[in-house]
């Protein structure tokens, strides 16, 4: 029987160190759930881990298109505008129009043009990613609160609730949602070429180029997935609350970027999978329920989750000192 | 004492000697038992292969590495050199290839960078002082320019005056250079060269390290030789001659120009540039080259060969002319060109041929990928098996495909930038310096490769810097000057004095 | 003088033409379509609002030309003047309240500097982290109320004059002074350049660039303690959403002014004209009635026309 170290030093097998990382960090949501467990008794009810399920859900759809981004070594910090700006466009036109499709398809319409400006300004216009979708945010923020005034919008038809708070024998239906994406994601990114492309680019996006890569389509593709990424995890939302206001999602855009880091892909791109996001959508969600649960004022989140992100950067620095 | 003859300036007692030194990184000894000894008013070269050990030795002296085993003396009388700031107290400078200069700070403030004259006022700095001084340094230097000036906007030889202007700003009496001359025109090289001789007669020991050998001759004093982290040789330029320090160098006679056995007979015209200009710096290019040969672009150092190169392979924009590859217009985008089979080998395989953290394999079938799946997905074992081909035919030293590029030697390296190009069926090859930084016994390998190719049909533009490259690769040559062709050389013609001829300003 | 003119001369014909063309477009169009603009109440009153958007834009002038950012400067301000205001209601001495502002902006630029000098950390997501803790903390300690019962005094430092000149505009010219002398005139400014042109230059020469990072962000941090007076003083009270988002203003200030982020260079007379420009801007906008979520869409607007601008310029 195959140690993990017998894993590790046979180079025959493929990618043997990614998945080693992988189960390092499985490990950690394990021990996570563990200490919860211990620490709160509503942690492990049957509701409670339906909840954490479905909040997961929606984590990992906001972080995956991310994670093509943070491949290629960009940011994209306007998702969380971006979700507000799909969502009340959908439910406007939901209500409007009475029909839900036509809702969605504004929603992840709309996430996706958002995310094809942010590629335009990141590849014609030369700006630094993570300033373009900083400047992009507080437009999108603008703009939204604009538009809906102060007012919110609520009441969907239920056929469309479903999609975010109703069940497919007894489990969440945005899991499905999650695990279809996740076949995709992880699809595109490790058995398309696109996918070798966009990894070639996080790598050294110079020698992408001499090798014939396009890498401005390329890149103006992670961008506009991301944005359209956001437009489904905001109709997931809208479904769930039923309701829509200028603010909504606004405080999921760290635990995104959170969620994609702790995954394992590398801020300085190259490196990362899909299903390490998963993983870390896995641990902040419970980690954030947790602390839920434990009745930590909410104001501690956005502070935990910055010191989460400051220690994945810190680790990802430290592993690549030693990798080199 | 010693019992070599000393330069033509007797002295008893070297400025600065190193005795014994040895260093070893984790697997790999860098130095063993080297002694090096340093005189006022003397260029003493530095010569050796790559990974010899030159600048472990030189970091060694400007205190950024510290010697494992080994003893310093001044003078005379033992010292050590434990960090930078002591090295400095012995005027000990170093030119570095990758100049420490601030661009928009001007002249004199980077001169004086770390040694700033204090003001009145606490905390100020008079920044008048800072610009009289630089003046008298620059003076002594013979370099005439406003110390106003930005570094911005300097060329790279004056960037390198300034550098040896703030060297000497700090009272140096022993400059190590290393390569001063990769990247200046031969007029520059003349006028660094005038100024070495003019700190020589103030008593300035310079360490110059060279691959140039007709600059280790025009130059040097004195040589020594490293190989393998040991001293091989120390001699007067009198007692060698280029062949046998090459000998020393390499440790075996060595064919130091390349032979092709045979040249195959020209084929179709595969690519063709006309009246080709363009704003990154050349303009109204006209060349043609034909399969089964090596075309040299040939010229000085920033003539335009790279520009035109990146141009035909559309990276860079082109504001006239046409460029046809195999009869058909193209254009404007690298893709397109790779498709249509064209390939660029760039000149910096690290930064631009390669993804250093990703392996081999991944790095051989990038360029490919379409055609080894035309269908859009990616099989990892197809592109393994496809990866592993290519190692075979190239011989590239790797394990395994899935090493990291990074851990292959130079020469292995730029067989995986080739080797990526030759699995995505490339028919047109673009080498921009092709054997940089390679060692000589790697070189002939790479020559081999490239004779290889055209008897295969393929057809190939070689940029390179080394005349005696283009002399006994090529079939023919263009020669660059100022953004222009100067002329064309045909393989009766291709002599190294013709492509100096063309080469240079009139 | 000299760099400070060379400075001056060397930019001046690159750099007028951007920051100064969109200032005069922006005063000619508002005076142009709202009568109340172009009187001098409202300049006069466009230019005292500015002070506190100065007082952070300049550290920030002055970290963008490391390859740096400061992310969290909004935040860092509302805290502090959430702490200087209880410090005052509680202890009834404005002085100590300033201190403490000064403290708490103290204490974030150092920690700002430490992960991001230290650590290694890309400043962008450092001080998205630290935008998240001072947020936090804000709220904890506010419990999302405001803080009021602020002294007349603290109130007059804002609404005060000298000389007939308002006093924040007295203030903002003496921080401009400051942050001039600091950046043309002492090892600190020049050491600054170094960091964002080019870091070896540094460490070949013994300095140490951990150690100047460090004293950039503190600078950042000292600041926006400061600029937390005059903004308590403003608003006669402590609010945790008051500075939400000026750091955006900051940067686009500094963008509009010609500084870039990739270079080592930086114009910090660009910066004064960007943030009056940003100013203009609310002000005009304000004017119309357009509300103040659609004006950020505008300064964000500015912000890209003015990157887009700078690379134009990069190119040729």
């Amino acid at each position: 029987m195959k140690t993990a170290a017998d894993m590790v030093t046979h180079s025959r097998l493929a990618l043997s160190g990614d998945i080693l990382q992988m189960l390092y960090r499985l490990l950690a949501v394990v021990l996570l759930c563990a200490t919860l467990a211990m620490l709160s008794d509503v942690f492990l009810t049957t509701n409670n881990l339906l909840n954490v399920l479905r909040q997961t859900a929606l984590l990992f759809l906001m972080a995956s298109g991310l994670t093509l981004v943070i491949l290629t070594a960009g940011l994209d910090l306007s998702v969380g505008a971006n979700i507000a700006l799909s969502a009340c466009l959908a439910a406007s036109v939901i209500k409007t129009t009475g029909s839900p499709l036509l809702g969605m398809a504004t929603g992840i319409g709309c996430g996706a043009m958002v995310g094809l400006a942010n590629g335009i300004l990141v590849t014609a216009l030369r700006i630094p990613s993570f300033i373009a979708t900083y400047g992009m945010m507080w437009m999108l923020t603008g703009v939204t609160y604009y538009y809906m005034a102060g007012e919110t919008i609520h009441g969907f038809p239920p056929g469309f609730r479903q999609l975010g708070s109703g069940y497919l024998l007894g489990v969440p239906t945005p899991v499905y949602v999650m695990v279809l994406f996740l076949l995709i994601g992880a699809l595109f990114a490790q058995r398309t070429i696109w996918g070798q492309q966009i990894y070639a680019i996080g790598a050294n996006p110079v020698a992408a180029r001499l090798s014939g890569v396009p890498v401005e389509r390329r890149l103006a593709l992670v961008y506009a997935v991301s944005g359209a990424m956001a437009g489904l995890a905001s109709l997931i939302i809208l479904a769930r609350i039923n309701s829509a206001q200028g603010d909504i999602g606004e405080e999921l855009t760290l635990p995104a970027i959170a969620a994609v880091l702790v995954g394992g892909t590398s801020l300085f791109g190259g490196s990362g999978t899909v299903a390490g996001t998963l993983i870390g959508a896995l641990f902040l969600t419970i980690l954030l329920n947790g602390m839920n649960l434990l009745q930590i004022h909410s104001s501690w989140q956005p502070l935990v989750t910055g010191c989460i992100i400051l220690l994945a950067v810190w680790i990802d620095n430290r592993t690549r000192r030693i990798g080199e | 004492m010693n019992g070599s003859t000393c330069g033509w300036r007797v002295t008893v007692v070297p400025l600065f000697e190193l005795r014994g030194i040895s260093k070893e990184f984790p697997g790999v000894k860098a130095l063993d038992d080297v002694s090096f000894e340093i005189r006022a008013g003397e260029v003493h070269m530095l010569v050796g292969e790559n990974g010899a050990g030159k600048s472990t030795l030189m970091k060694i002296l400007c205190g950024a590495y510290r010697a494992d085993r080994g003893s310093f003396f001044h003078r005379g009388e033992p010292v050590t050199i434990n960090d930078s700031t002591a090295a400095r107290t012995f005027g000990i400078a170093v030119i570095f290839q990758d100049f420490t200069l601030v661009p928009y700070l001007d002249i004199a403030q980077n001169i004086f960078l770390g040694c700033e004259f204090s003001g009145r006022l606490p905390g100020l700095i008079d920044q008048r002082r800072i610009h009289t001084e630089a003046k008298r340094v620059l003076d002594m230097v013979g370099f005439n320019i406003d110390p106003r000036t930005l570094v911005h906007g300097l060329g790279v030889a004056q960037q390198q005056m300034v550098e040896i202007a703030k060297a000497l700003s700090q009272d140096a009496s022993i400059l190590v250079m290393d390569e001063p001359t990769a990247a200046l025109s031969d007029r520059e090289t003349e006028r660094l060269f005038a100024m070495i001789a003019r700190l020589k007669k103030n008593g300035v020991a310079i360490i110059y390290i060279s691959h140039r050998l007709s600059e280790v001759f025009a130059l040097g004093d004195r040589i020594t030789v490293l190989r393998d982290g040991r001293k091989i040789a120390s001699l007067l330029p009198a007692e060698t001659t280029p062949d046998h320090l090459v000998t020393l160098m390499v440790g075996r006679p060595v064919d130091t120009t390349y032979t092709r056995l045979s040249r195959p007979t020209p084929g179709e015209v595969v690519l063709q540039v006309k009246n080709l200009s363009g704003p990154s710096g050349f303009a109204d290019i006209n060349l043609t080259v034909r399969a089964g040969e090596i075309v040299g672009l040939s010229g000085l150092v920033g003539s335009g060969r790279t520009e035109v190169a990146r141009a035909i392979f559309g990276v860079d924009r082109v504001t006239a002319g046409e460029i046809r590859l195999f009869g058909e217009r193209i254009g404007g985008s690298a893709e397109d060109s790779a498709r249509r089979g064209m390939a660029l080998i760039p000149e910096n395989r690290k930064t631009q041929g390669l993804a250093l953290t990703r392996s081999v394999g991944d790095n051989i079938v990038l360029a490919g990928l379409r055609k080894l799946f035309p269908l859009g997905f990616f099989i990892p074992r197809r592109a393994m098996k496809a990866a592993r081909a290519i190692i075979e035919k190239l011989r590239i030293a790797t394990p395994t495909p899935r090493r990291p590029v990074a851990t292959l030697s130079g020469g292995n390296q730029q067989k995986v930038v080739i080797g990526k190009w030759l699995n995505a069926d490339a028919r047109f090859y673009i080498f921009d310096e092709p054997t940089r930084g390679i060692d000589v016994g790697a070189k002939a390998e790479i020559f081999r490769l490239l004779d290889g190719l055209v008897h295969s049909g393929a057809a190939i533009l070689m940029i390179s810097s080394e005349q005696i490259e283009i002399v006994h690769i090529c079939d023919r040559a263009y020669v660059m000057r100022s953004g222009r062709i100067a002329g064309e050389l045909t393989h009766h013609e291709l002599t190294e004095a013709n492509i100096v001829r063309l080469g240079i300003d009139q | 003088m000299s760099t400070g003119r060379l400075t001056f001369a060397s930019v001046s014909i690159a750099r007028v033409p951007g920051v100064a063309v969109v200032l005069a477009v922006l005063c000619v169009g508002f005076g142009a379509t709202s009568p109340g603009f172009a009187t001098f109440a409202n300049i006069a009153n466009i230019l005292t609002q500015s002070t506190i958007l100065l007082l952070l834009a300049l550290p920030m002038t002055v970290i963008i030309m490391t390859e740096g950012l400061d992310l969290s400067m909004g935040a860092v301000l509302t805290f502090a003047s959430i702490v200087l205001a209880i410090t005052v209601v509680t202890t009834g001495s404005p002085m100590l309240g300033f201190l403490a502002a000064l403290a708490v902006g103290f204490c974030f630029g150092l920690g700002n500097g430490m992960l991001i000098a230290v650590l290694d950390i890309p400043p962008f997501i450092t001080t998205l982290g630290t935008l998240g803790i001072a947020q936090g903390l804000s709220l904890l300690v506010t419990d999302g109320q405001s803080v009021v019962g602020i002294p007349r005094s603290v109130e007059s430092i804002y609404s005060g004059t000298a000389v007939g000149i308002p006093m924040p505009v007295i203030i903002g010219a003496l921080a401009y002074g400051v942050t001039h002398t600091l950046l043309y005139h002492t090892r600190f400014g020049t050491y600054v350049f170094a960091l964002g042109g080019n870091r070896e230059a540094l460490r070949v020469a013994g300095i140490s660039v951990r150690a100047m990072l460090i004293r950039v962000y503190v600078f950042g941090g000292l600041m926006a303690g400061f600029a937390a007076l005059l903004m308590t003083a403003r608003l006669n009270s402590a609010h945790p959403t008051a500075g939400i988002g000026m750091e955006f203003d900051a940067i686009a200030a500094v963008a509009v002014g010609g500084t870039s982020f990739e270079r080592g260079n930086g114009w910090l007379f660009g910066t004064l004209l960007g943030v009056i420009a940003v100013g203009v801007l609310r002000n005009g906008l304000n004017l119309l009635a357009v509300p103040s979520s659609a004006q950020v869409a505008c300064i964000g607007a500015l912000v890209i026309i003015a990157l887009f601008i700078d690379g134009l310029r990069t190119e040729r």
